[in-house]
């Protein structure tokens, strides 16, 4: 049997909602598949551009940054900032050539234990056909 | 046409007055038609100016040596500093104000207009001439540029031939903020502002890859790009730092845990890091004054990463660098109706 | 031993020298490169000479020392890690590269070898190209005893006669390379030695720029040493590093370890360039700096070309290439700058 390649997905989830939302998933015992790292970081808007580099510099086949919804931040403003900076990066990341659907961004609330599994299958569907990301990777 | 007789006059004004601690100008190089930045304290001085289309340098970026000089003495002139600005470079100082780097008192500024011209481009100018070495390089009449060459013959070139891609697509032919500025102050018509980065938005994923990396590869990592920039004025770069900011006080925990985000030395991965790094630090604040480019030795075409993030800025969020030095900068505010339709 | 080769065997003799990596001058879209790629078969008419210089091909720019990674049983083990042996070619070394190449051979010989450094050196055969004209608006080789038929640091140099290469095989090394196609070379006769002459004096007289009475330098450099002419002078430096990497003599480097990972630990010891314009170049672990501004550090540049290498070797560390002059990208010019020196207070 051809062993299928599986992607590994670096996830910047943020602590009051993605994060909480992950662990519902995890307690309800839902399965999603395991190629995620998370990582959790106090809000959406404290993710540098520099994670994102670093994750792909490391070797990750796909970035996730996950945050609250919007007007629902437990710092108020901070998924707005979020959702502006992150979105340069992304245009930066495609501009120069990255699949686009290896850095992505999700609000995920803390209820939404079900969506976030959806997420990270959709996720792992759409990047086992592109294979090891070698582009970023360091290679030493 | 600017009057290089009119600029002497105000800059032996503004240096007799003695208000400003120095005035930062152009100067010819030795010989032929390259210029350099110059810095003249006394009147008499300002014999050694120069106005032409080689005046590419963005002389905000002497404003950190100020800055560092001031820092280091115990009792500093804080006299401002006068500088010669054209229309990119005013919206520099309109980005270090907004950030408050400096203040505007701190600096005088004596605007140039580019009228319908602009700087050009040595590589463009070296490919018009094959063969000829030009000695002089003058603003013509109506929209071209003047060269003489070395055997004395005068070549009129069209501008939009040999002007710099930037002047091509520049936004603010003069300057948007000067204590004078001098010149016709008309405004170009720039049809397609981001003509320059259309071809690589328009290239496939693969296709773009292959472009960006083939030009990162020649990377020496000379941080020339950086240096000349007048918005890097970060004493410590998070991407690569060349001068950290260590004193005696630095406990070794602190040095040991300094994060390293980018490797000295020049492999790709960490040539690519650099740049995009750089590239996200300058969104809403790169004025696209084109130095980056020009100082590369490899030349390799950086203005095209920091432009793709100013279209971005201008059509995802409708932010416009350095015109208000009032507003806030880009990834410090946001709108409730920021794009969002990439997030899931 | 001295031949004449047609430049229509030029290609024969590359693939003669098969077992070789052969570098020759390629045309990039910012000027010259050398380049090992196999569809290279000549060096073109209008060739000038390299933005990046050959020592980019003997110093890299990344040189790995060695890996280490520890594991449970043995600790942490050392695994050292040389150049590969691999034979290089490189043509069209202009002499000013090539005794820049000389001057670096001192710095990394002598009592201690850098045995980086001399596995690829040895590993070198550098083939030169005599000038016919200045490559550069900036060159000036002529004031720092050089010259642009030197032979210095060469194994072979080669003299552009028009349709054919004048070949005067200077090191063993050189000779050898000739062996291999024996049947390619042929007697020079008068005519070519009288062309090669003529060339080679003629070259000399069209270089434009000139650093007069180089050798009082040293003298003057040390008596400015505390006067704020640096300064002054030192004012548009941007700090960067295009006039150091871009220097053929410029040799500095730093030594990073580059960590994979730290349980276990794995990494390697990396060596690579630096430059005395960078302000931490000199920054100690207290925190003191003794070159803290732009002044120190342009004076530290033209002291070491200009009168410390004067001190340990008697000879100008600079070549005269001219390639710092071009490529500053705030016009500061060293051959104006030691001018200036040479008068100030004088």
């Amino acid at each position: 049997m051809a062993e299928e390649f599986e992607p590994r997905i670096v996830a910047f989830l943020c602590k009051w909602c993605s994060s909480a939302g992950a662990d519902l998933a995890g307690v309800s015992r839902m399965e999603y598949p395991p190629n995620i790292i998370p990582i959790q970081v106090m809000c959406s808007g404290s993710v540098s551009p520099l994670y994102i580099f670093s994750a792909l510099s490391h070797g990750a086949d796909g970035v996730l940054v996950s945050g609250c919804h919007p007007g629902d931040c437990h710092y108020i403003k901070g998924n707005y900032y979020a959702r502006r900076r992150l979105a340069l990066v992304k245009k930066l990341l495609e501009y120069i050539g990255l699949e686009p659907q290896r850095f992505q961004m999700s609000w995920v609330s803390a209820t939404e234990g079900i969506k976030f599994t959806q997420i990270v299958k959709d996720l792992v569907r759409e990047l086992q056909p592109l294979g090891p990301q070698n582009k970023l990777r360091r290679k030493f | 046409m600017v009057s290089l007789e009119q600029l002497k006059e105000e800059v032996k004004k503004i240096l007799s007055s003695g208000n400003i601690k120095y005035f930062i100008g152009y100067e010819s190089l030795g010989s032929g038609w390259q210029v350099r930045p110059a810095f003249m304290r006394k009147p008499e001085e300002v014999d050694r100016l120069v106005w032409t289309p080689a005046c590419f340098h963005n002389l905000v970026r002497f404003l950190h040596d100020e800055k560092r000089r001031r820092a280091r003495e115990k009792n500093p002139d804080t006299r401002p500093v006068g500088l010669l600005v054209k229309g990119c470079d005013s919206r520099a100082i309109n980005v270090l104000v907004q950030e408050k780097y400096i203040e505007r008192k701190d600096v005088y500024l004596i605007g140039v207009s580019c009228e319908l011209l602009g700087v050009i481009d040595e590589v463009k100018l070296k490919r018009h001439l094959p063969g000829l070495k030009p000695q002089k390089v003058l603003f013509g009449q109506k929209e071209t540029i003047k060269v003489i060459t070395d055997d004395d013959k005068e070549i009129e070139i069209e501008a939009s031939e040999i002007l710099a891609d930037r002047c091509l697509e520049c936004p603010a032919n003069f300057p948007v903020v000067a204590d004078i500025i001098l010149g016709e102050k008309i405004k170009k018509n720039v049809t397609s502002p981001y003509q320059s980065i259309s071809p690589y938005e328009r290239m496939s994923v693969e296709e773009r890859w292959s472009f960006w990396q083939g030009q990162f590869s020649r990377c020496l990592r000379c941080y020339a790009c950086r240096s000349v920039c007048p918005m890097c004025y970060c004493d410590e770069c998070v991407a690569d730092s060349i001068a950290y900011a260590v004193t005696a006080d630095t406990t070794a925990d602190e040095k040991a845990q300094k994060i390293k985000w980018v490797e000295r030395n020049p492999e790709p991965s960490e040539n690519i890091f650099y740049h995009l790094v750089r590239a996200i630090h300058l969104a809403g604040r790169c004025v696209d004054c084109g130095e980056c480019e020009r100082v590369c030795p490899v030349e390799i075409p950086l203005r095209l990463l920091n432009k793709k993030l100013e279209k971005e800025a201008r059509e995802l969020f409708g932010y416009e660098v350095g015109f208000d030095a009032s507003q806030p900068p880009l990834i410090a505010c946001f709108r409730d109706n920021d794009p969002q339709d990439f997030i899931r | 031993m001295e031949k004449i080769i047609q430049k229509s065997a030029f290609p024969q003799w590359l693939k003669s020298l098969q077992a070789f990596k052969i570098f020759l001058p390629k045309r990039a879209s910012y000027g010259w490169e050398l380049s090992s790629n196999h569809e290279l078969q000549e060096i073109p008419e209008d060739y000038t000479y390299p933005v990046v210089p050959p020592k980019k091909l003997i110093f890299p720019q990344e040189e790995i020392f060695f890996e280490f990674e520890q594991n449970p049983e043995d600790g942490i083990k050392l695994k050292e890690i040389l150049p590969e042996a691999e034979q290089q070619v490189i043509f069209g070394v202009r002499p000013c590269d090539g005794r820049a190449v000389k001057a670096m051979d001192l710095v990394f010989g002598g009592t201690y070898e850098d045995p980086y450094y001399w596995r690829r050196r040895r590993q070198t055969v550098l083939v030169g190209l005599a000038c016919s004209q200045p490559p550069s608006e900036n060159c000036f080789c002529l004031s720092v005893e050089g010259s642009p038929s030197s032979e210095e640091g060469l194994d072979i140099l080669l003299t552009d006669l028009g349709d054919r290469y004048f070949v005067k095989a200077i090191t063993e090394q050189g000779k050898s390379l000739l062996s291999a196609a024996s049947s390619l070379f042929s007697e020079p006769g008068t005519r070519d030695r009288e062309a090669r002459e003529k060339i080679h004096l003629e070259a000399e007289k069209k270089i434009k720029r000139h650093l007069p009475s180089a050798r009082e330098l040293p003298e003057r450099i040390k008596a400015i040493f505390d006067s704020d002419f640096w300064d002054e002078e030192s004012l548009n430096c941007l700090r960067c590093g295009i006039c150091t990497y871009l220097c053929p003599t410029c040799h500095c480097f730093d030594i990073n370890d580059e960590t994979k990972s730290l349980a276990p630990l794995k990494g390697r010891r990396v060596r690579t360039w630096d430059t005395c314009q960078f302000p931490d170049f000199t920054m100690h672990s207290s925190g003191h700096n003794p070159r803290p501004d732009r002044a120190s550090r342009l004076r530290q540049r033209l002291s070491h070309k200009f009168l410390y290498f004067i001190l340990l070797f008697d000879r100008f560390q600079c070549v005269g290439c001219g390639r710092c002059v071009t490529l500053c990208p705030v016009g500061i010019d060293i051959i104006e700058v030691l001018t200036r020196a040479r008068n100030h207070g004088a």
